[in-house]
Formats: structure tokens, sequence, C-alpha cells
């Protein structure tokens, strides 16, 4: 029997779990293995609490409010409500860190003796801790603590290879841009507070019909910038692709993973649960920022050598595909669609497991490709699949499941995406049907760039030959690593394979919501995990589907083997290249593959091509001793936001520094300025 | 204490502050403060008078010894010790800072600050006053260029606020007064050493010579 008092007691002892392994990671610094097993182990036992409250809380079916010692401040308790879109976003957390952990065992024994390991297990606690008590929280200024501890941790982990100067100045641009957004979420939890007087969710959401309009309006955008900036959609999103490769890649696969999807969580909360019902424009603004954000983002991604950053872009274009889900859900329910806002929302938090689950794994083994290599240019690896053949299956699963491919779970969620915005396109009037025309058509650009982008990944890191002698010297992952990519791995097959059913559960999330309070639901799962929309307007049959693959694979095999190759001798010799030997250097290079498409979309990512000769003769332009093209591609948010805002800030800064005179009856005056100003409008 | 009587003393004690402004001599300046804290002692005696709260009668000792003996005893070894018999000037001359001073006690007296200076209503144009002490004494801060100065406008803008708690009825309790107190001796001592500092080192009190401490 689960009662409320017991699902209290497993939430204390997760949250005791993640202080203690902190504490203790601290306390046994000294020695790098025992403060490793130590914090790790304490991860890992905090992660599966955390597991088994989701779990419960689900089974529990009721939602769960109660409050941690007697503050008696009006507007600050540390309260807690975590109903099934809270639990689930616990179990996703909690389920990420729990493989992250594993993998850490093996991961950070290339630390020793040069980090403090006791430093990366306090923050990486302190970092899990913050994320859970986010989702978790119900008082706006206990959430804030809550943020800013999630933040704080999250820098100090991503500059805890300092010494690397650029991951120092990833961290600062991180920690600007984070707190940045923190100003924004702050104003429009003031905002809100002087409404309805309290900081208290489920109060703010009781009395949200007095907010007026404008003032919703208002919360609406800064909630979509402050927390945008943290999920990092286009134009907010700067910090990513350099914050999330500078930390170690656990922390990297756990904020590329689950840290980016608190954003997004807020965002329902905020939209969905407290300012409900929603005007129009919200839903379709947040579907033209995804559509934006996923595009932009997997454009981005294919231009990149660096894996890391690669994959920091995908999570940028994953954000994106999220917010077609979630805009989908705001339009529809503010139309008076619940059972299709429903659907939206379903494909929304399926997209969020997914991409945690897809984007840990490849952090992960890109992670531990780049510290067998020691590099994470991807133009000096190559022929990784005869060294690491788990790390690169592992990779290919990933890679196969983030391109949407059947049967893993990235398609099935992007599927769901699809339908619902085609179901906008085929019942809304001509405005709104052209931006889910618009967001379809995104959607779909970005499935096959980030197909073409996980072909260069895969084929340039682990195919062909070894670009770089590093290569030879790499080894294959240490069991926990392996365990953690393995379970992985696993998971995007399961998940794919049994999406219906998570399709069904996670419908039950959305229900737990006023707005979709019994709401009829617009997805049926049958027993054999077929899902079907609506009255026959599309399903899709896992069993058909495997079936299909099973054919074509047959097919493909036959006619290979007993039509190509029909009457054909093969024999196996050395590849013949002119006379000379194979070398890497004759391989496609990253650069090389993207080119074309670099030159499809020049409009938007503006490259340069820079051509350097030197010859061997200064006077004669005959005998060329090296040519070298260097490759540019113009960020235009860079060039086109930050820059020109920066220039400004710059400028109006120079001149406000002119009232710094450095006299103190100069600083006292406007002080006394200040004050009668301030008086004047107060009395 | 007849009011009438009250009003006098709030208005020597305006007075005074107004004399900080035009003075030019050290020593008149902290002769002027020394008046201006022994009028806050009567006001406060007057308030024992009218409680009997012996707290009172002890906070009003305190402020004998500590304001009106010895803070102008610092100041004056101070003025003798480093002979600093004439002040900087100020940044404003004597007229522009007269035409400010009347401007600032207009808009104390306006009724923009009635809020304030109705706390209670039979005490208006006390309260008023008090708030225009206030304000010249922030002023004197900022008009002045002599750090000797700018310590004495600080303590007198001190006075003001207790004049104004004195008139608002503003219970204060006695530890916030004791506290009050030792924070002014402490913050007289640091003071003390850091204008002969300042004298040592600039061979100076006027806070513009400061100005190269800028980066």
């Amino acid at each position: 029997m689960i009662t409320a008092i017991t699902l209290q007691y497993i939430f204390l002892g997760l949250i005791s779990l993640f202080f203690v392994g902190a504490i203790g990671s601290l306390l046994f610094r000294k020695n790098d293995a025992v403060t490793s097993l130590w914090s790790n182990s304490f991860a890992i036992l905090a992660s599966l609490a955390g597991l088994l409250f989701a779990t419960l809380t689900y089974l529990y079916g009721h939602s769960l409010s109660f409050s941690l010692g007697a503050i008696a401040l009006p507007i600050f308790s540390l309260s807690f409500h975590i109903d099934k879109l809270s639990a689930f976003f616990i179990f996703t957390i909690s389920l990420i860190s729990l493989l992250c952990s594993i993998y850490a065992i093996g991961y950070v024994t290339h630390f020793y003796k040069k980090y403090d390991l006791g430093v990366l297990g306090f923050f990486y606690h302190a970092f899990i801790l913050g994320m859970l008590l986010v989702v978790s929280s119900s008082n706006g200024l206990f959430f804030l603590i809550a943020w800013e501890l999630m933040s704080l941790a999250s820098y100090f982990l991503v500059i805890y290879d300092r010494n690397d100067p650029s991951n120092i100045k990833a961290g600062f641009l991180y920690l600007v841009m984070t707190h940045a957004g923190t100003a924004l979420i702050l104003i429009a939890l003031l905002l809100l507070y002087k409404f309805t007087g309290s900081f208290d969710f489920e109060t703010i959401a009781s009395l949200s019909g007095a907010i007026p309009l404008s003032i919703k309006n208002s919360v609406f955008i800064l909630a979509v910038i402050g927390f945008g900036t943290k999920s990092g959609i286009v134009p907010f999103h700067i910090w990513l692709p350099s914050a999330h490769p500078a930390a170690p890649s656990h922390v990297s696969a756990l904020m590329s993973g689950v840290m980016i999807k608190t954003g997004i969580y807020m965002m329902i909360r905020v939209f969905l649960y407290m300012l409900w019902p929603v005007p129009t424009w919200w839903g379709l603004t947040i579907l033209v920022l995804g559509s934006i954000s996923s595009l932009l983002g997997v454009l981005y991604a294919l231009t990149e050598h660096d894996i890391k950053r690669l994959l920091a872009y995908h999570s940028i274009e994953n954000i994106g595909i999220i917010l077609l889900g979630l805009g989908s859900a705001l339009t529809f329910t503010s139309l008076g669609l619940p059972s299709l806002a429903l659907l939206g929302l379903t494909a929304a938090l399926f997209h969020t497991l997914n991409h945690a689950t897809f984007k840990s794994l490849l952090f992960l083994s890109a992670g531990w490709v780049a510290s067998q290599t020691h590099t994470k240019n991807m133009e000096e690896y190559g022929g990784l699949i005869k060294y690491m053949p788990y790390t690169a299956l592992f990779f290919l699963i990933a890679s196969m499941a983030i391109s949407a491919l059947p049967p893993f779970n990235g398609f099935f969620s992007e599927w769901l995406t699809f339908q619902s915005l085609f179901l906008g396109i085929t019942l809304l009037s001509l405005y709104t049907k052209w931006i889910f025309v618009l967001a379809a058509g995104s959607l779909a650009f970005t499935g096959g760039l980030a197909l073409a982008c996980f072909v260069k990944a895969f084929g340039i890191t682990f195919l062909a030959r070894p670009r770089s002698e590093e290569i030879a010297h790499t080894k294959e992952s240490s069991f926990f690593p392996r365990l953690s990519m393995g379970l992985l791995a696993l998971l995007c097959l399961l998940f794919g394979i049994f999406s219906g059913s998570l399709t069904w559960l996670l419908q039950t999330t959305g229900k737990d919501f006023v707005a979709f309070k019994n709401t009829a639901s617009f997805v049926s799962v049958s027993l054999n995990q077929q899902v079907l929309i609506g009255h026959n307007f599309s399903f899709i049959s896992l069993a058909s589907l495997f079936i299909l693959f099973m054919f074509i694979i047959l097919l493909v095999i036959y006619i290979t083997r007993f039509v190509i190759n029909k009457n054909q001798k093969i024999s196996m010799g050395t590849t013949w290249d002119c006379g000379t030997d194979l070398t890497g250097r004759m391989e496609i290079s990253a650069t090389g593959f993207s080119r074309s498409v670099i030159v499809i979309f020049k409009g938007i990512l503006r490259p340069s091509i820079q051509h350097n000769v030197e010859y061997h003769d200064s006077e004669s332009r005959y005998l060329a001793k090296s040519r070298s093209i260097t490759l540019g591609i113009k960020d235009i948010y860079q060039s086109y936001f930050y820059q020109p805002l920066h220039r400004a800030i710059n400028t109006v800064s120079v001149r406000i520094k002119s009232i710094q005179s450095g006299n103190i009856n100069a600083y006292i005056l406007y002080i006394f300025m200040a004050l009668v100003v301030a008086l004047f409008f107060v009395l | 204490m007849n009011i009438l009587f009250s009003q006098f003393l709030l208005q020597i004690f305006f007075l005074t502050i107004v004399f900080l402004h035009i003075s030019k001599k050290n020593f008149d300046v902290v002769w002027a403060y020394g008046i201006q804290s022994f009028i806050i002692v009567l006001l406060l005696f007057n308030s024992f008078l009218e409680t009997q709260r012996t707290s009172l009668l002890l906070i009003t000792l305190l402020v004998l010894i500590i304001k009106v003996i010895l803070a102008p005893g610092f100041f004056t070894r101070l003025v003798k010790k480093n002979k600093l018999i004439f002040s900087a000037s100020t940044y404003l001359n004597i007229p522009v800072t007269l035409i400010i001073l009347a401007l600032l006690t207009a808009i104390a007296h306006s009724n923009t600050f009635a809020p304030l200076t109705t706390i209670i209503p039979a005490n208006k144009i006390l309260l008023s006053l008090a708030l225009s002490s206030m304000f010249l004494s922030l002023f004197l801060t900022i008009n002045s260029k002599s750090a000797l100065s700018q310590i004495i406008s600080i303590l007198s803008l001190e006075n003001s606020i207790v004049a104004f708690a004195i008139f608002a009825g503003l219970e204060q309790s006695f530890s916030l007064q004791i506290g009050i107190l030792f924070d002014i001796s402490v913050w007289l001592f640091i003071s003390t050493v850091f204008v002969s500092m300042i004298y040592k080192h600039f061979g100076s009190l006027d806070v513009i010579s400061m100005k190269k401490l800028i980066d």
C-alpha cells in the first residue's frame, strides 16, 4: 500500500543521499579511488531512490504536496508539489543520473592525480539535487534557490577542467547567460506575485484569472526568454555549444540530456498549469521558435568538427522538436481542442525522455573516444571501430535513434510530433495552418539533415582509416562505461518497441492538468503496440514496421547476393590507388562531407573560404611548398544579434562611466537624488 | 515642554546646519555640532520628563557624554593637532548654496512629504523642520570639500533623524539607541584616525586632492 507518508520518506531519503554523497566526496578527497567510489555509489543509490519514488508516485495516482520545516515567512516555504509531470521529470533525471554515475566509475579514472575528484563529486551531487528540486518545488522563491543551485553547480562542473582557458571562457559565458535568464524569470515571478499575492504555484494557478492579459503576455515573454536561455532556444543558445563540451563527459550527458529540459518543464508548468487558459499566439510563437531552433541547430551541427560541439548543437535541434510538440499543445488548447493538445504535449514529453536517453548515450560514447584520443576534433579520428567496437556500436544505435530511424525511440516521438502538426494543418484555419505547415516542413528538413550529420559523425569517427597516430593507442571502454552505454542503448531500443505503452503512460501525465481533465484521448494503443491517431487519421504498428524492415533487409541481401553478384567471382586484394599507399589523408574529411550541405544553405551559414599557399621561392609562383584552405562559418546570431548588442552596451557603459568621477561628493549626490526621487514615487 | 519652546530649539538646530554650510572655520563647525547635539540632549531630556522612562534618561546621559563632550573634544584636538584652522571651501558659493537650502526646505515642507510630516498632525511644522534638517545635512555632505565637514555632516544627519523620531513619537528601543551610540563612538574613533591619515598623506583634507586615487 503506497501512502503519501511513505513517498515523503523516500523523497527525503533521496535528498539525504545526495547530501551525504556531496559532503563525503569532500571529506575523502585525498584518495581519488575512494572519492570516486563514494561519490558515484551515493549518486547511484540516490538515483535508484529517485526512480523508485517516481514510479511509486505514478502508481499512487495523486499529487503529493508537503513542506519541510516550519518557516514562518508568508512568501517563502520549502514546499513541494509532485504531480505526474514532476514525477516524469524526476524519473528522467534519476534514470540518466543513474547511468551517468555508473559510467563515471570508469571514466573519472583519467582524472586521477590531475584534478580534485572531491570537488567534482561535491558539485555533481549538488547539480543533480538542484535539478530534482527544480522539478519538485512549488514555491517561486524556493524554486529560484533550486534553480540557482543547479546553475552554479553546473558552472563549476563546466570549468572543472580549468587548465584549458577555453573552458574558463565557456564557463563565464554560461554564467552570464544563465543569470541573465534567471533575472527575467525573477521578474516574471514578481509580476505573478504582484497580482496574486503569492509565490505558491498552486495559489497562482487558482488566482490566474485575476491576472490581466497584458501581464500574462509579459510573463510569457519573460518566461520564454528566461527558461529558453537554459533550454538553449535560438537565439539564446550561444552558451550551450561551448559549455556542454567543456564539462566532463558524464556531466555533459546530464547537462544536455536533462538539465536543459528543466526549462521545458517550467514552460509546461507556467503555461499549461499556472497561466492556463492561454492566448493562441503563445502556441504559435513557440512553434516558430521550435522550427527555427531545430533547423538552425542541425545546420550548425553539420558544420562542426568538434564532436562534442556537434552533439551540443543537436541538443538545440532536439529542444526545437520538443517545442514543436509543446507549441502545438498550447495552440490546440487555446482553440478549445484539448484532445489534440494532449497529443502535442504527449509528443513533447516523449521526445524529452527519448532525447535524454540517446543524447546521453552519444555524449558518453563520444566522451570515451575523446578521452582516449585526447582530442575532440573529428578530423583526427577514423577507423576507431577496430579499436573500440562496442563504443562504435553504441554510438551507432544512438545515431540511429537521434536520426529518427525505426525501431529506435527517436522515430516514435518524432512521428507523434508529426501527427500533431499534420492534425493542425488539417483542422485549423488558414493563418494558423501555415505556421503548422512551416513547422512540419522544418521538422522534415531537420530529420533529413540530422541523418546526414550522423552519417558524417559516425563515418568520420569510426570508419575508414585512422587519421592520427593517437588512434593506435586507444582502448575499448572499460566495464562500467560499457555497462552504462549498453543499458542506454537497450533503453533506446525498448522505448521504441514499447512506444505504444509509453504513449499511453505519458498521456496520463498530461491528464493531471486542469486543462486536460476528463479529456477524451485522441490516441489509442492496442496490446500489440499499435498506435492509432483519431478515427483512422493515421496509425503505426511496430509489428508491421518490424516485418517491413526484415523484408527490406532480406531483400537487400538477396539482391546483392543472388542478382548483382550472380556469376561474379569475388577476390579480395589491396586497394589500388595509382601505385601509392592509401593514407588517412586520402579519405573524405568532416569538412568535405558537410561542404555540399553548407553550399546549399550558404544564405544562412555564410561560409568563407581562405586559401593560403606557401612557396619554396618567394620570387617564383610555380612551386608551392604547402597549400591550406581555411573554411569558416559565420555565426549569424553572433554577427547580427550579440555583437551589435555588445557594442551598444559598451557604448552606453563608456558614457555611463563618466559619472564614476572618483569624487565621494558626487556619489552622495547620486544617493541623495535617488532618495528624493524614490520618496516622490513612494509617498 | 511647551511646543513653542520645542519649535524654538528645533529652529536653532536647523540654523546650526545652515551655519555649517556657510562657516569656513573648523572650530566653528565643531562648536555648531556641539550645540546641535546639546539641543538633541534637551529634547531627549524633555521626552524623559514626559514619559518618566529611566532608559531614556540613560540614553540622554550617554548622548550628552558622546555627542556633546567626547565628539567635539575629539574634533577640537584633531583640528589643533593638525593646525586645520580653516576648512576647505564648498563646491558652490554661498548665495547658490543658500538658494538650494531654501529649495530643499521648501520641498520638505511640500505636500508630497505630507505622509511623513503628518505622522502626528500636531507636530507637522516640527516634523517638516526636522525633515528639512535631514535634507540639509545630506546636502552638506555633497557640497563640502573638507573631509572634516563631511564627517560632521553625517553626524548632523544622524542628529536630524533623532529629532525627527522624537517629534514623530517613534518609540525607539533602549537596545537600539545603545547600539547607535556605540556605533557612533566606534565611527568617531575610526574617522578621526582616517582623517589624520588623509592629512598626513595628502597634506590636506580637501577631498579633491584624493582624485588621483581613481583608476
